[in-house]
């Protein structure tokens, strides 16, 4: 530089001072905080009452926008990433959304689901009162009508069942939570046994295969301090945290991570992987455990933690009776159990060269201990048998101990908080049987999705039907099955939906009642996303921002858009009006926790939860002079803990160490009290003969808190599939998928149904305008050397025929898949019945669906005489610009079911026939034959082992396994069947 | 060397905000940085981190960037996400000096190390094509920067830092190219748009004035290209015209630095006037061919 124009910095310093003592004199903050310079930039949070940004529209002018900062919580997915919302202080209306850097899962950062909150708030299709059929149900005819109407119609029908004893009528079906158990809670205050989720549909398989582990039923992978991460995805986005996922895995592979992809697809995950995997679907269990045996023969496995903290003692004593109950002896044995898993024999499974699996797993065997595994959807939920998917992939995890370590993977529920709350019912006294019947004793859960079959055969009727972030007619294979039953009023005799949207199922019901979206609602969440605990509040922003600014609100519909509410407030208000006066008991629940025979409001509930359910965060809330609840209103997120641990390591303390008794594997009971912990603990090991609680694990003479199985350990053998009639399968291993090649059919191919497209989820995102332009289409994956057997190209027409029906959609063919296996995604062909009727009172959506007529012949049903929309005017000019008309092919209507006998969940996977279009074929042709589905159904019916026969002990699940809402231990048992005595034996004459 | 001015400093080489021009004010600069000129400076010309000067490739990232990295490790902080930013390092320097103010005699020690290793090993080259090209205010601030810089903050560290110890050198592509580069009229474009091995910056601005200059015709795309475009029109005449330029800018930006950058201003000189007389060299070269093979 020039000597000659040296500036004075010893001036320039004493003005910079100067300026910043001034500045902070006046309360404001003279740097502006966190550095702008990297995409992680966020306003400083003392700013967030009074932002200021410049107007992006008046470039090039400077005009500068004031914003107050709200945080919520994203709904678009099952992560609950922070959002904050700019709430323009002028409008007070929502300018945009971007990341809350308060939150603990996401750091501030989102995906392009986040952001795209916007479009949805301002959807001008959006359901803005409550709606009422008239005419027919499924009829398209609809009056606005009030919400008094509506909950007075709802609450008398609820209150018969109850007072009649028909509290197994009532029914709660629910996509998406999004919340820790606020309506469960309703639920069982109602006393019904009335929790129905989508969870058979979803993560089923997974679930099933980590409890029998674990005890817990997810997994919490600590990607971020992982040397290897091994994912068996359908895209990371089939792992439930995508976000959160990726940001931390991106930092592992920044420190020199490997990371392992399993995907028959070359998805975005795939896409940065060092090994990607493309198996035939269904083998991945059988590379898994060739991994495994690598580990074994190799001996490169963590001897003293398997010694330690597996239940091998328990396996030998049950399974090898024979043989001396020592570690030595059981590793003898495990060096056999895996022996025929050889790198060839997985290659002859997969498709995959033999080399290149043990190229994988060399790599697995440099992790040490730190080694993450996730699969949630994806195999688990494809195949059948999927969920030893996840149990052999957690074999790798137990094998190198590489679980609740650094680096490893977690259980769940240790990485969660589970908040105490005001609401403490009883259990429900009653088992409903249309969610959980005999044939399926370990299901994950309810087995929603056999719902029409289960009413078509007179299992029992539904009285009311609530559907919630949840689309069962689309989202649900057989979806024309499940037209049959709701347009049924033998059937169902009350249909609401509680949505911000209009879906498929909507249409079918009587009420559709508008709640709101993310930026509109009350939750809290907490999830497991890395080896920490964070909880994360979910807020109605305008709502919290005239509050800051000195409104009382008491109801979230003052603040929401038209009428639109939210169902916190909902449920509670409907309870009142269920027990008016509080005879039935009910009420009760729900008066102010302060102010006996008051309404409690939400701020009763989530302020009592905040100042007496989240260790550490009223301490927190003090440091900065506010009260727990208007901490998490401000801030949105509060980490409880970062880095929990090994939780099964823990010594359990004398307190608990009373009347011990230790069985012969190690199990320590006890009649001391038990720990109060913020933590899900997942199992409920069942207590000794005596009465003794299940407190601990003896190992190495250490009485330890060990895991929640009925061993307390893991469960490399599980004693409960053993006892219940499934000792085949009690250790992890690989089972014959219904699209092996020895059960398909010639000409039968697998169809990848269970993809997700980074941007969309299911229809919760069907009215982003940001995202569809995006991703609008779902055509058909298919190889080169597949497409030119079909003869078709790119563009052309091919109908793929199931065993239930057939849709016509467009191909692609693309190397980025195996060949001989053709995949589709499932979030695109959203339709509308064209007798959907529009006006001000019940806006039609216009945008991502396609209009259809809904043809019936028979048991044969069809979607036919399709119209795509494109642009069309609207409030939002935005509309008008769509420049897109193909919406995708709904295929899901033409898979039938296929359910899994041991975790009860729908085997996505497809066996079907891909040809050139036929002539009359056209796009979006979607047809299917509900007797067809019928035989399938029972087909799959017939592979279940029904806890009647095989109970041990004349109850219908093991009740160690979670359960929603678990009933009181009496409705456990099995009762006596019609016509038989106790036993289940033919009464005599 | 005042922490203070050190964070004001680093502070407005962020994007600019609103909240920004209280701290441009208080630094005197005139007009207040705006979005268009910071990216006119810092996105289109002159980027703001060590590694697109010192790393092997030219770009952001890679081992320029880790060894900065390796700088917060050995302090036992966690590196940020752009830890060779300018805005990071200046921050970084702010913070150790105000430690080193408490009385914290190593962060006084790492401060002079960041000093000599990770800024004057490369930002005064950069803060002089600032001042000599950049709209106001940010030559102004540049020379605030660059005075800070001259002042240092503790002893002078002897030695050429590891950055340049480090460094590839230009390779004469007749001898079959760069490094892993086996063509040679491509090694040729990247050896010149990496800094650490031409010894000098050839930014998208540089380019118009080089067509400018010459008569030849301008196309509008990333420097690799347009720099691919000239050389195709008009091999020695391109070539002359980097030398000029390349000699001429490094020469100037490191005046007045040997008492305080030690080694690395005559490295930088060094390696400037190096790669101009084989660019002269091989334009003369070309000159002569009847094949003009950029």
């Amino acid at each position: 530089m020039s000597n000659r124009d040296t500036p004075d910095l010893d001036r320039a310093a004493d003005r910079v001072s100067a300026a910043r003592a001034d500045t902070e004199a006046r309360g404001e903050t003279f740097y502006p905080g966190a550095s702008r310079i990297h995409l992680a930039m966020f306003p400083p949070k003392e700013r967030w009452d009074d932002w200021v940004e410049y107007d992006s529209k008046s470039w090039p002018k400077k005009v500068e926008k004031r914003y107050m900062l709200v945080p919520t919580s994203c709904f678009n997915c099952e992560a609950g990433c922070g959002l904050l919302a700019y709430v323009d202080r002028d409008t007070m209306q929502v300018r945009k959304f971007e990341g809350n850097p308060e939150a603990p899962g996401s750091r501030g950062r989102n995906c392009a689901k986040g952001p795209a909150t916007i479009n949805q708030v301002t959807d001008p299709d959006r359901i803005l009162h409550p709606m009422k059929r008239v005419g027919e149900r499924g009829g398209g005819e609809w009056v606005a009508a009030s919400w008094d109407e509506a909950l007075d119609t709802i609450a008398a029908r609820v209150r018969a069942a109850i007072v009649e004893g028909r509290r197994d009528e009532v029914t709660y079906h629910v996509g998406r939570p999004g919340e820790l158990g606020f309506t469960s809670e309703v639920l069982q205050a109602w006393g019904v046994d009335g929790h129905n989720s989508h969870t058979n549909v979803c993560s089923a398989g997974a679930r099933a295969g980590y409890s029998f582990w674990l005890g817990q039923d997810r997994p919490s992978p600590d990607h971020a301090n992982a040397e290897v991460i091994l994912l068996i995805s359908a895209h990371l986005e089939a792992g439930h945290y995508f976000n959160p996922h990726a940001q931390r895995i991106m930092e592992a592979r920044q420190r020199g991570a490997k990371l392992i992809v399993m995907d028959v697809r070359l998805s975005n995950t795939a896409t940065h992987a060092d090994h990607w995997l493309a198996p035939w679907p269904g083998s991945e269990s059988t590379i898994n455990l060739a991994i495994a045996n690598h580990l074994i023969q190799s001996k490169q496995y963590d001897r003293d933690y398997v010694r330690r903290w597996w239940n091998w003692e328990e396996y030998l004593r049950a399974c090898q009776p024979d043989r001396e109950p020592t570690f030595e002896v059981f590793e003898q044995v495990l060096a056999t159990l895996y022996a025929e898993h050889t790198f060839d024999q997985a290659a002859a499974e997969s498709g995959i060269a033999a080399d290149r699996l043990q190229a994988v797993a060399e790599t697995v065997a440099t992790a040490g201990n730190r080694l993450s595994t996730h699969t949630w959807r994806s195999a688990s939920i494809g195949n059948e048998g999927g969920w030893q998917v996840a149990r052999t992939l957690f074999l790798l995890n137990a094998l190198l101990g590489a679980v609740a370590v650094p680096g490893g993977t977690y259980p769940n529920g240790w990485n969660v908080v589970k908040p105490k709350t005001p609401v403490n019912p009883d259990p429900v006294p009653v088992w409903n049987d249309l969610h959980l019947p005999l044939e399926y004793p370990f299901a994950m859960y309810e087995m929603s999705f056999l719902l029409p079959h289960f009413l078509r055969e007179g299992r029992g009727r539904i009285d009311t039907y609530f559907t919630r972030v949840y689309n069962p007619v689309w989202t649900n294979p057989d979806g024309f099955s499940w037209i049959e039953a709701l347009t049924d009023h033998d059937q169902v005799g009350l249909h609401v939906a509680l949505t911000p949207t209009w879906n498929e199922t909507a249409y079918l019901a009587d009420w559709v009642l508008p709640m709101g979206h993310s930026s509109e609602r009350h939750d809290i969440i907490s999830y497991e996303q890395y080896d920490g605990q964070w909880i994360g509040f979910r807020q109605p922003v305008l709502r919290a921002a005239r509050e800051r600014l000195g409104e009382t609100i008491t109801d979230t519909r003052e603040a929401n858009p038209g009428e639109v509410w939210e169902e916190n407030e909902f449920w509670i208000e409907l309870t009142w009006r269920i027990d008016p006066d509080g005879s039935l008991g009910i009420r009760k629940h729900y008066e102010a926790p302060d102010r006996p025979g008051e309404q409690m409001t939400v701020d009763d509930y989530y302020g009592w939860v905040f100042a007496n359910g989240v260790p550490g965060l009223p301490e927190k809330a003090a440091e900065e002079g506010l009260d727990p609840l208007a901490y998490m209103r401000r801030y949105g997120g509060f980490e409880v803990s970062d880095g929990v641990g090994p939780i099964h390591e823990g010594e359990v303390g004398e307190e608990e160490l009373d009347d011990v008794v230790v069985s012969d594997t190690g199990r320590v009971y006890g009649r001391g009290p038990a720990p109060s912990v913020s933590y899900s603990s997942g199992g409920a090991p069942e207590p000794d003969a005596e009465g003794r609680r299940a407190v601990g694990v003896m190992v190495d003479g250490v009485v330890r808190r060990g895991f929640p199985t009925p061993s307390g350990k893991l469960e490399f053998w599980s004693s409960t599939l053993a006892d219940w009639g499934w000792g085949d399968v009690a250790l992890p291993g690989a089972m014959t998928s219904h699209v092996h090649p020895s059960q398909l059919a010639d000409g039968e191919v697998p169809l990848i149904s269970t993809f997700r497209l980074p941007v969309q989820i299911h229809t919760r995102s069907a009215n982003a305008k940001w995202l569809n332009e995006l991703a609008h289409t779902n055509p058909l994956w298919i190889h080169p050397s597949h497409a030119r057997e079909v003869g078709v190209v790119t563009g052309d027409l091919v109908r793929v025929s199931t065993h239930g029906g057939h849709f016509v959609v467009k191909a692609w063919v693309t190397e980025g898949i195996r060949p001989g296996v053709v995949a589709c995604s499932h979030h695109m062909g959203r339709w509308k019945p064209s007798h959907q009727t529009e006006g001000v009172d019940s806006p039609s959506p216009r945008m991502q669906v396609a209009d259809v007529d809904l043809v019936r012949d028979g048991t044969r049903w069809s979607l036919q005489g399709r119209v795509e929309h494109g642009a069309y005017d609207s409030s939002d000019p935005d509309m008008a610009r769509i420049w897109w008309t193909d919406v995708g092919v709904h295929q899901n209507m033409t898979f039938p079911v296929h359910p899994d006998p041991i975790s009860g969940a729908h085997c996505w996977h497809q066996a079907v026939r891909v040809t050139r279009a036929e002539p009359g074929d056209a796009y979006g042709d979607v047809v299917a034959d509900t007797a067809r589905m019928r035989a399938e159904y029972e087909a799959w019916l017939g592979k279940a082992r029904s806890a009647r026969e095989l109970s041990p002990n004349g109850e219908r699940r093991p009740h160690w396994l979670k359960r929603p809402l678990r009933p009181v231990r009496a409705a456990w048992a099995i009762p006596e069947q019609a016509g038989t005595d106790a036993a289940g034996d033919p009464d005599p004459p | 060397m005042s922490a203070e001015l050190l964070r004001a400093l680093s502070v407005v080489a962020e994007r600019p905000g609103p909240e920004h021009a209280r701290v441009a004010r208080a630094l005197d600069l005139s007009p207040i940085p705006d979005d268009v000129s910071w990216t006119q400076v810092f996105v289109f010309n002159l980027y703001p981190h060590a590694s697109v000067y010192l790393g092997a490739e030219g770009q952001v990232g890679g081992e320029a960037a880790d060894r900065v990295a390796g700088f917060f490790r050995a302090l036992d902080a966690v590196p940020p996400p752009e830890p060779d930013s300018i805005p990071t390092l200046l921050t970084a320097w702010a913070q150790l000096r105000e430690r080193a103010d408490d009385g914290d005699v190593r962060a006084g020690h790492a401060a002079a190390t960041l000093v000599h290793e990770h800024l004057r090993s490369w930002l005064p080259l950069v803060l002089a094509r600032i001042e000599a090209m950049a709209p106001a205010p940010w030559p102004d601030w540049a020379r605030l920067v660059g005075a800070t810089l001259q002042r240092g903050d503790g002893a002078l560290i002897d030695g050429l830092p590891l950055h340049l110890r480090e460094a590839p050198t230009f390779t004469d592509p007749r001898d079959g190219g760069g490094e892993g580069e086996p063509d040679s009229g491509g090694s040729l474009v990247n050896q010149v748009l990496v800094p650490v091995r031409c010894g000098f910056v050839v930014t998208t601005t540089d380019l118009r004035r080089c067509a400018h200059e010459t008569g030849l015709a301008l196309r509008l795309a990333e420097r690799r290209y347009v720099l691919g475009q000239l050389l195709g029109q008009d091999v020695p005449t391109t070539l002359r015209w980097l030398a000029g330029h390349g000699e001429s800018t490094t020469t100037a930006a490191w005046d007045g630095w040997d008492e305080v950058a030690g080694d690395a201003a005559a490295w930088w000189r060094d390696r400037a006037v190096t790669t101009a007389d084989l660019l002269r060299d091989l334009a003369d070269e070309a000159a002569g061919a009847t094949v003009v093979a950029p």
